[in-house]
C-alpha cells in the first residue's frame, strides 16, 4: 500500500516527467519492435517466397555460372540412392516496353518438368483452363502467380511479350499459380518450351535431388561431389546452403538496421536515468524522512526500483503495441523494404512475434531499471540525517561522476575498434560505439565543472555590476558547481546528438565517395544495354558490329557481366568482363591503393581485379593466383589489384573482356560505353541507333542520369536512417525539456528567493535560457566531438566490416551545424518554457515551502 | 483402357479435374503448330516386327500385360503391367530434349487375394533423354527403372519396381500374335475412324519373381498382352467400357468388350475368339451382350461395380468371377479417377474354361458425366 | 529507557562535538535539551535514533545495544520504538494527512483495520478531526506539526525525539503544540526528548537538560523554566 502511494503521489505531482520517461521508452521499443517485425516479416516472406521456388528438394545441383549443361541431369536422374530428379532452369526475364515506368523490370520465370515439380514443388504448378489441359505443356504457355498477373495487368489467355536478346517473343497466359505466395511474381513454363523460347537448349539452372528414403544424405552428398569434381564445376548444395545464402544476402543490412533502433532505446536509457535521477534528487527529503521513520535500505531501493518497473512496464507495453500497429500498418502500404532494395518484390504480412516481444519488453524494462539503479542506490545509501537538510541534491549526485567508469568505457570502447569482425558482423564496432558513448555521457559532469568553473570566475570579473552578468554570473556558478544535474539533463541529448552526428558523417562520408565513384566508372559519354537483366541474352556480334560502325562513335567498350557462384552459403559474386587498361587499370576502374604495379605482373598471366568484398569474403588479396569455374578445366587468374564497389556487396570481379571470350567462347555482350566524336550529341547518337534494327530495344543513359538515379536510390535506402536519427534527436529533446522543467520546479525556492531579492521574472527567465543555452552548447560541442569518434568507427569499421567497401570521411558542416543550433535553440526554450511554470509562482509562497 | 490413360495422365499433371479424354484435346495453340497425327484406316496391314514398336505419329498408344500367376505354395496372384504413350500438341520444331512432344505413363497392379484389396503403383514422364522412351521397331519402352523388351526371340522381359513390391517377369508366346477384329483395325463405336490398331499376345509364359517385404518368390503363370494405338477413339456418348481377356485352358483365347452408353446403354461391342489351332471366331456388337450377376459396393469410393458378369457370344455364355471382389483402383488423392481391373475366372457354359483380367471403367458418380 | 554510556563524537571535519557523555533516560520521561548552537543537540538526537553512530561509547535502547545492529535491525528498531518531530515537520506533499499519519503504522505492517481506526483516533487528538482527506498544502504550520505529532505518536513509540518543533511557529502556535505533544506522549506512556533553543518551549518539559562541552547536566533550578514545572 505504501509503495502505491508514494507512486500515485509522485506520478501525480509529476504528470510530465513520468510521461516523458513512458514515451521515451515506449518509442525506443515501438521502433526497435517495428523494425524487427517488418525486418522479420520481409526476410521470412523473402526466404518463404525463395525455397517456394526451389521445392522440398534434399541436394541442389548446380553450377557456378546461371546455367550449366542438361546432360549432368539423365546422370543424376538415373543415380543410385536418388529418387527424383527435378530440372529447373529459372531465368529472370525482361518485359519490354516502357523501361522508365518498369524500371528493372524482369519476371522470374521457372522452366519446370511437370512430371518432376509437381512431386518436388507442388505449388508452382499452373492451372490451365478446363478444356486446355495440355498447357500445361504447352510450348508457347505460361502460367503467371496472381502477383505477376496484377503487376503486368495481364489476365488469362492474354498474349505476354518478353525480351530475349534484342528480339521480342509473344507468349500466351494458360492460367494462373494459384498458389505462389502473395506478391510473388513469377511465371512458371514447361522447361522444354523454356530452353527453346529463351534459347537456352541444353541449360539447365540447377537440378533438385530427392534422396532415396533412408539415404545418408552426407555421405551422399560427399560422393556425388567428388563424382561431379570429374565432370566439371558443379556445387551441392543442401537447403542449409540456400537458406544461409538468402540469410547472408540482407543480413548485414538488417543488423545494422536494428542497431539503428537500438540507438534509439538507448537514448532512452539516458533519459530515463535522468528522469529517475532527478526525481530521486528531488525527493531526497522524503526519502530520507521515510528513511527515519523505519524504512529500510531494501524497501526503498525496491521502491525506487519499483517505479523505475512500472515506467518501464507501461513504456515497454506500449511500445509494443505501437510497434506492431505501425509495422502492419508500414507493411500494408509500403511493403517490407526498408529502404535497402532486398525485399522489394515481397508482400509480407506481419505475424506477432512473442518471442521479440518478450525481448523488447524486456530490453525496455531492463534499460529503465538500469536508468533507475544508479540514482536508487544513491537514495538508498544516503545518510538520511544529513539528506534532510536541503542544499545537498548535487551531493547526491557526486556519486555518479567519478571518472572511472567513464575512463574504463573509453578504453574498453577504443581497444574494442581494433578487434576482427564476429561472423561478418561488425559486434565490436557496435560496442564500441556504445562504450564511447557511455564514457562520454559518464565523464559530462567533470567536463561541464571543469569547463563553467574555467569560464566563472572570467564572467564574474567582467563589467561587475550589471544585471547580465550578474545573470550569467548566477548560470555559470550553478553549472560549475551543480553540473551533475546539469549533466544529467543532457545526457539524454547528449546521446542523441552524438549519434546524429556520427550518422550524418558516415551517411555524408558515404555519399561522398558513392558520387566521385560514380564520376569514376561513368568515363564515357553514353551507356547502353539490352535489357536490364543479367540473364538477358544480349547482343550478338554482327549486333555489336553494326553499333560499333555507327557514324559518330569515337571508342566504344562492350562489356559482359554475368553471375558466378563461387561458395553456395553466399550470394552469387559478379563477373564483369571488359576491356581494361592493363598499363593503368585506374583508368577504368576506381582502383584503391592495394594493387600490384603492371611491371611486376608475369607477362602470360590472366588478370583479375577484384572488388573490396572478394578480398574480405574470399581472401582474394593482390598477388595471388586463384582459379574461377568459367571454362573447364577451371582457369586460373592472378589478382592484380582491388577496386571499390558501392554497387554489389556480395563481391564483383573485372577481367579483360578478351580473356573472357577465349576462355568461355560466350561472345555476347551486355552493355556498350560510347565515346562520341566532337560534335556528336548523346540526343543525335541515340537516333542513329534507334534506327538500327533492332534499336527499339536499346535502352539509353547518360552518365548523369545514371548518376542522378544512383544518388536517388542512395538517399531512399537512408531514408529510414534519417528517420531512426530525428526520433533518436526527439526523444532527446523530450528528456531535456522534462529535465529541464523538472529542475525549475525542484528550484522554485531558489527563484522565490531571487525574486525577493529584485530579481524581475523576466531576468530569471533569461538566466534560465543562459544555462539551457550554456548546457546545450556543450553538451553539443562534446556530443561533436565524441559524434566524430563514432563516426571514425561507423566508417572505418562498420561498414568495411558490414559491406565490405571503404570510403573517405567527409563532413557535412552545414547540416551539422544547423542541427547544432536548432538543438541549442530548442534546449533554451525548453528551459524557459519549464522556467515560465516555476517563476508564475507565489514567489513568497515559493521561499516558504519546504519542498 | 483410355480411361486408364486418362487418370494416369490426370495423376501426374495433378489436376483436379473431374474428367479428361485425351482425345479431346483440340490444337489451340495460338503461335505454335500443332502436330498432324495419323488415322487409323481399314484395310492397312500390320507388319511385325515394326508394329511390335511405338508408332508416335498416332496420339495414343498403350502395351498391356495381365495375368495370372501361382506361387510357389501355389497361391494364385493377378497382375498387371501397362504401359502408355501419349503424343501432345507441342510444337514438332522445338529442339530441346526437354520438348514434351511424348509423354511416358506406367502403371502396375498386383493382386492377392490374400491383401485383400490391390497393391498398385504408377509413373509418368516426358519421353526424352534417355530417361523415358517407347522405340520404333519392336516393344522396348522404359520409364525410369521400369521398362518392358522384346527380345530377338519374342520373349518379352519386363522389371517393375513399385512402392509395395518388385515384379521381374520373363514372357514367352506360345502363339501368333491374335490380330483382334478386321486383321487388327478393331472398331469402337458406330464410326469408322472410331477405331484402333490392336493385336493381343494371348497364353503368353510367365517366369519370374515377385518381391514383396523383402522376401523374393519365383512365380510362374499365363498372360496376355494388347498394344493397340490410335488417334480417335472413344465416341462422345460413350460413359465408360467393360473388357475382358481370357487365356482359357484348352489354348483359346477370348477377349470381349462393350462401350457404354450414358444412359447405359450398349454403344459399341465385339468379341473374338481364337482356339488352339488359330481358328478365329469374330462376333458382331449385337452378338455380343454383357449381363451384371452380382454386384459389389466400393467401400472406398461407394461406387457399385458388376463384379461378376455374364457374357454372351453367340450362344455361348461365360461367367466371370473375381479372384477377390476389392480390385478397384482407387487413385482419387492424386487423379480423382477410379475403375476396376481385377483378375477373373472363366467358365463356358457353367464349366471352368481359364483365366483372365476383367476391366470396368465409369461407375464412379462423378466420372460418368 | 534509554542509556547513553560514555558517548564520544566527532565531525568529520575533527571538532570533537559530544565528550565522554552519559545519560539515563527513565520510562515515561520527558526531558528537554537546550544549549548552545553547535554543542551537538541535534548530533545527540541522530545518535539516538540510529541515524550516525557514536566514535566511542554505547547507546541502549530499553537494554538493546545500538552498536550490535546493522543498518536493517536499527531501522527496524527506530520504526518501531521511535517517534519524530522534526523543525521543518516533514510531511509528504503528495499524500493525504491521513496517509501521511498512517506511515509509521504502514511501515511496521499494521492491519488495516487497526491503521484505519489509530489514525482516525490520532487526528482526533491532534484537533484535526474531519480533514483526513486534506493535502498539506492545505494546512497552516502549526496544523502541520499537528499532524507531524500525530504521527510521531500513531504507532505507540516508547521514545519521542522532537528537534526545535516549534522552531518554525508563532509564539502562541508554539505553545498550543507544545502542550499538545506534551499531554500526547503523557498519554501514551512514551518518553521523549525535546531538543529546543526556546525556554518557553523546553519548560514543557519534565526537567531541562542542558548540553555543554562537559556533558548533560540539569538545568540551574533558578530557571523561571523550573518554576513552570513546578507549577
Amino acid at each position: 500500500m505504501l509503495s502505491r502511494w508514494l507512486l500515485l503521489g509522485e506520478w501525480k505531482a509529476h504528470l510530465v516527467q513520468a510521461a516523458v520517461a513512458i514515451i521515451a521508452i515506449a518509442l525506443g521499443v515501438a521502433l526497435g519492435y517495428t523494425i524487427h517485425l517488418i525486418n522479420t516479416a520481409a526476410f521470412n516472406e523473402f526466404s518463404a517466397a525463395a525455397r517456394s521456388l526451389s521445392g522440398q528438394s534434399d541436394l541442389e545441383v548446380r553450377g557456378p555460372r546461371a546455367t550449366f549443361d542438361e546432360s549432368l541431369y539423365p546422370m543424376l536422374a538415373q543415380h543410385d540412392h536418388v529418387e527424383l530428379a527435378n530440372p529447373v532452369l529459372e531465368l529472370d526475364v525482361a518485359i519490354p516496353g516502357n523501361l522508365h515506368e518498369r524500371r528493372d523490370a524482369t519476371l522470374k520465370i521457372l522452366g519446370l518438368d511437370i512430371f518432376r515439380a509437381s512431386v518436388m514443388a507442388p505449388d508452382l504448378i499452373g492451372i490451365p483452363a478446363e478444356d486446355k489441359l495440355f498447357d500445361i505443356l504447352g510450348d508457347d504457355a505460361i502460367f503467371l502467380s496472381p502477383a505477376a498477373m496484377e503487376w503486368l495487368g495481364v489476365k488469362q489467355g492474354d498474349p505476354l511479350q518478353l525480351r530475349v536478346g534484342t528480339q521480342t517473343i509473344t507468349l500466351r497466359i494458360a492460367g494462373s499459380l494459384r498458389r505462389a505466395r502473395a506478391g510473388q511474381r513469377i511465371g512458371v513454363m514447361d522447361v522444354g518450351a523454356t530452353q527453346w523460347r529463351f534459347q537456352r537448349i541444353g541449360q539447365l539452372s540447377r537440378i533438385e535431388l530427392k534422396l532415396m528414403p533412408g539415404s545418408d544424405r552426407a555421405a551422399f552428398k560427399a560422393a556425388l561431389e567428388q563424382e561431379l569434381a570429374q565432370r566439371g564445376q558443379y556445387l551441392v548444395t543442401e537447403t542449409a546452403d540456400q537458406e544461409a545464402r538468402i540469410a547472408n544476402m540482407s543480413r548485414a543490412y538488417r543488423v545494422n538496421l536494428n542497431m539503428l533502433a537500438m540507438v534509439a532505446l538507448f537514448t532512452g536509457t539516458f533519459l530515463v536515468l535522468s528522469t529517475q535521477a532527478l526525481s530521486v534528487v528531488r525527493r531526497r527529503h522524503q526519502f530520507a524522512l521515510l528513511r527515519v521513520l523505519g524504512l529500510t535500505r531494501g524497501q526503498l531501493l525496491k521502491q525506487i526500483l519499483f517505479e523505475g518497473a512500472v515506467l518501464g512496464a507501461i513504456g515497454s507495453l506500449a511500445g509494443l503495441a505501437l510497434g506492431y500497429v505501425t509495422a502492419a500498418t508500414a507493411l500494408h502500404y509500403f511493403g517490407g523494404d526498408l529502404g535497402g532494395g532486398f525485399f522489394t518484390a515481397v508482400k509480407p504480412e506481419v505475424r506477432f512475434d512473442p518471442l521479440a516481444a518478450i525481448l523488447f519488453f524486456i530490453l525496455g524494462l531492463g534499460i529503465t531499471l538500469l536508468g533507475s539503479a544508479a540514482p536508487a542506490w544513491e537514495a538508498a545509501t544516503a545518510n538520511p540525517a544529513p539528506a534532510l537538510k536541503s542544499g545537498s541534491e548535487d551531493a547526491a549526485l557526486s556519486k555518479l561522476a567519478t571518472p572511472w567508469p567513464g575512463l574504463l568505457c573509453l578504453a574498453s570502447g577504443i581497444l574494442f575498434t581494433q578487434l576482427p569482425p564476429v561472423f561478418d558482423l561488425p559486434i565490436f564496432g557496435y560496442l564500441a560505439i556504445a562504450q564511447l558513448l557511455t564514457g562520454g555521457i559518464v565523464l559530462m559532469p567533470r567536463l561541464s565543472a571543469l569547463i563553467f568553473s574555467a569560464l566563472s570566475p572570467a564572467s564574474a570579473k567582467r563589467k561587475p555590476g550589471t544585471v547580465a552578468s550578474i545573470l550569467a554570473t548566477l548560470s555559470l556558478a550553478r553549472l560549475a558547481n551543480a553540473p551533475n544535474q546539469a549533466a544529467i539533463a543532457l545526457s539524454g541529448v547528449l546521446a542523441s546528438f552524438t549519434l546524429m552526428v556520427a550518422m550524418a558523417i558516415m551517411v555524408a562520408s558515404f555519399r561522398v565517395s558513392v558520387d566521385d565513384w560514380l564520376k569514376h566508372i561513368l568515363p564515357a559519354d553514353l551507356y547502353l544495354r539490352t535489357a536490364t537483366s543479367g540473364d538477358a541474352r544480349g547482343l550478338t556480334p554482327d549486333e555489336m558490329k553494326a553499333l560499333a560502325s555507327v557514324p559518330g562513335i569515337a571508342r566504344v567498350d562492350f562489356s559482359r557481366s554475368s553471375q558466378l557462384m563461387l561458395d553456395p552459403s553466399r550470394p552469387s559474386i559478379a563477373l564483369i568482363a571488359r576491356p581494361i587498361d592493363m598499363s593503368d587499370p585506374g583508368n577504368t576502374l576506381p582502383m584503391t591503393d592495394d594493387a600490384i604495379a603492371p611491371a611486376l605482373l608475369p607477362r602470360n598471366a590472366m588478370v583479375i581485379w577484384v572488388s573490396e568484398a572478394m578480398v574480405d569474403l574470399y581472401g582474394y588479396t593482390p598477388g595471388k593466383q586463384v582459379t574461377l569455374p568459367i571454362a573447364v578445366p577451371a582457369p586460373s587468374f592472378i589478382v592484380a589489384g582491388v577496386w571499390r564497389d558501392y554497387g554489389r556487396q556480395f563481391g564483383a570481379i573485372q577481367m579483360q573482356l578478351a580473356d573472357y571470350q577465349a576462355l568461355t567462347g560466350d561472345r555476347h555482350v551486355n552493355d556498350a560505353a560510347l565515346w562520341l566524336q566532337k560534335g556528336v550529341t548523346p540526343e543525335q547518337m541515340m537516333k542513329s541507333m534507334k534506327s538500327l534494327p533492332f534499336g527499339n530495344v536499346l535502352e539509353f543513359s547518360e552518365p548523369g542520369q545514371i548518376r542522378a538515379l544512383s544518388l536517388k536510390i542512395f538517399d531512399r535506402s537512408f531514408a529510414i536512417t534519417y528517420l531512426l536519427e530525428g526520433v533518436a534527436v526527439i526523444i532527446g529533446l523530450l528528456g531535456v525539456a522534462a529535465s529541464f522543467s523538472a529542475q525549475a520546479l525542484a528550484r522554485t525556492k531558489e527563484f522565490g528567493m531571487l525574486r525577493h531579492i529584485g530579481m524581475t521574472r523576466r531576468q530569471i527567465l533569461g538566466m534560465l535560457a543562459v544555462e539551457g543555452g550554456l548546457l546545450t552548447t556543450l553538451g553539443t560541442v562534446l556530443g561533436f566531438t565524441l559524434g566524430w569518434c563514432i563516426s571514425l568507427i561507423l566508417v572505418f569499421i562498420v561498414n568495411p566490416q558490414s559491406f565490405h567497401w571503404t570510403m573517405q570521411l567527409s563532413l557535412p558542416w552545414k547540416g551539422l551545424l544547423a542541427a547544432a543550433l536548432v538543438l541549442i535553440a530548442s534546449a533554451a526554450m525548453a528551459a524557459l518554457a519549464a522556467g515560465r511554470r516555476a517563476v508564475s509562482g507565489n514567489a513568497i509562497r515559493a521561499v516558504r515551502e519546504d519542498w | 483402357m483410355i480411361f486408364k490413360l486418362k487418370s494416369l495422365l490426370t495423376r501426374s499433371l495433378n489436376f483436379f479435374v473431374t474428367f479428361f479424354v485425351v482425345t479431346c484435346v483440340v490444337a489451340t495453340c495460338v503461335f505454335a503448330a500443332p502436330p498432324r497425327f495419323s488415322q487409323v484406316i481399314q484395310g492397312v496391314p500390320l507388319t511385325f516386327p515394326h508394329d511390335f514398336g511405338a508408332h508416335p505419329e498416332f496420339r495414343n498408344e498403350w502395351w498391356y500385360v495381365t495375368g495370372w500367376l501361382e506361387t510357389p505354395d501355389k497361391k494364385p496372384l493377378g497382375f498387371q503391367i501397362t504401359f502408355f504413350r501419349v503424343a501432345t500438341e507441342h510444337d514438332r520444331a522445338n529442339p530441346s530434349r526437354f520438348a514434351p512432344k511424348q509423354l511416358i505413363i506406367a502403371h502396375v497392379a498386383l493382386s492377392d487375394p490374400a491383401v485383400g484389396k490391390l497393391l498398385q503403383d504408377q509413373k509418368s514422364a516426358r519421353e526424352g533423354l534417355g530417361l523415358a522412351y517407347t522405340k520404333e521397331g519392336n516393344t522396348d519402352v522404359k520409364l525410369g527403372d521400369w521398362y518392358m523388351l522384346r527380345e530377338e526371340n519374342g520373349h518379352y522381359q519386363t522389371s517393375i519396381k513399385a512402392d509395395d513390391f518388385t515384379l521381374r517377369l520373363s514372357l514367352a508366346p506360345t502363339q501368333a500374335p491374335m490380330l483382334q477384329d478386321d486383321n487388327g483395325f478393331s472398331r469402337k463405336g458406330p464410326q469408322p475412324e472410331q477405331a484402333s490398331y490392336y493385336y493381343s499376345e494371348p497364353q503368353l509364359q510367365v517366369m519370374g519373381t515377385v518381391i514383396r517385404n523383402g522376401k523374393e518368390a519365383a512365380v510362374k503363370g499365363v498372360a496376355w498382352l494388347d498394344h493397340e494405338w490410335s488417334t480417335a477413339y472413344l465416341d462422345p456418348a460413350a460413359e465408360g467400357w467393360d473388357w475382358v481377356g481370357a487365356n482359357l485352358d484348352d489354348g483359346s483365347a477370348l477377349m470381349a468388350f462393350q462401350i457404354r452408353g450414358k444412359d447405359g446403354s450398349k454403344v459399341w461391342a465385339y468379341a473374338g475368339i481364337r482356339d488352339a489351332s488359330g481358328r478365329f471366331t469374330l462376333f458382331e456388337p449385337e452378338q455380343v451382350t454383357f449381363a451384371p450377376q452380382r454386384t459389389w459396393r466400393s467401400p472406398h469410393t461407394n461406387a457399385t461395380y458388376p463384379v461378376e458378369m455374364r457374357i454372351q457370344t453367340g450362344a455361348t455364355v461365360w461367367l466371370l468371377t473375381p479372384l477377390q471382389d476389392d480390385q478397384e483402383l482407387d487413385s482419387r488423392q492424386s487423379a480423382d479417377a477410379v475403375y476396376w481391373e481385377g483378375a477373373v475366372t472363366v467358365t463356358r457354359d457353367g464349366k471352368h474354361a481359364g483365366r483372365g483380367y476383367f476391366e470396368m471403367t465409369g461407375y464412379v458418380k462423378p466420372l460418368t458425366l | 529507557m534509554l542509556e547513553l554510556r560514555g558517548i564520544n563524537k566527532s565531525y568529520v571535519n575533527g571538532r570533537q562535538v559530544l565528550a565522554d557523555l552519559s545519560y539515563t533516560l527513565g520510562a515515561g520521561e520527558y526531558v528537554a535539551v537546550m544549549g548552545e548552537s553547535g554543542v551537538g543537540k541535534s548530533t545527540l538526537l541522530n545518535l539516538i535514533a540510529g541515524l550516525d553512530t557514536p566514535d566511542t561509547g554505547e547507546i541502549l535502547i530499553g537494554g538493546t545495544a545500538m552498536s550490535s545492529l546493522d543498518d536493517d535491525a536499527a531501522t527496524r528498531l527506530r520504526r518501531k520504538e521511535f517517534g519524530f518531530v522534526f523543525q521543518a515537520f516533514h510531511i509528504l506533499p503528495h499524500l493525504t494527512l491521513r496517509q501521511n499519519i498512517a506511515l509509521p503504522l504502514l511501515l511496521n505492517g499494521a492491519s488495516r483495520k487497526h491503521t484505519e481506526d489509530r489514525t482516525e483516533q490520532m487526528l482526533g487528538a491532534v484537533g484535526l478531526h474531519g480533514r483526513a482527506q486534506h493535502f498539506p498544502r492545505q494546512l497552516s504550520g502549526g496544523e502541520l506539526q499537528r499532524v507531524a505529532i500525530a504521527r510521531a505518536l500513531v504507532h505507540c513509540p516508547k521514545l519521542i525525539l522532537a528537534d526545535e518543533p516549534t522552531g518554525n511557529l508563532d509564539p502562541d502556535t508554539a505553545h498550543d503544540i507544545l502542550m499538545l505533544m506534551r499531554g500526547e506522549i503523557k498519554a501514551n506512556g512514551a518518553s521523549g526528548i525535546i531538543v529546543t533553543h526556546s525556554h518557553a518551549a523546553a519548560a514543557t518539559a519534565d526537567r531541562v537538560l542542558v548540553l555543554t562541552k562537559n556533558g548533560l547536566r540539569p538545568e540551574d533550578a533558578a530557571h523561571p523554566a523550573n518554576s513552570l514545572q513546578r507549577r
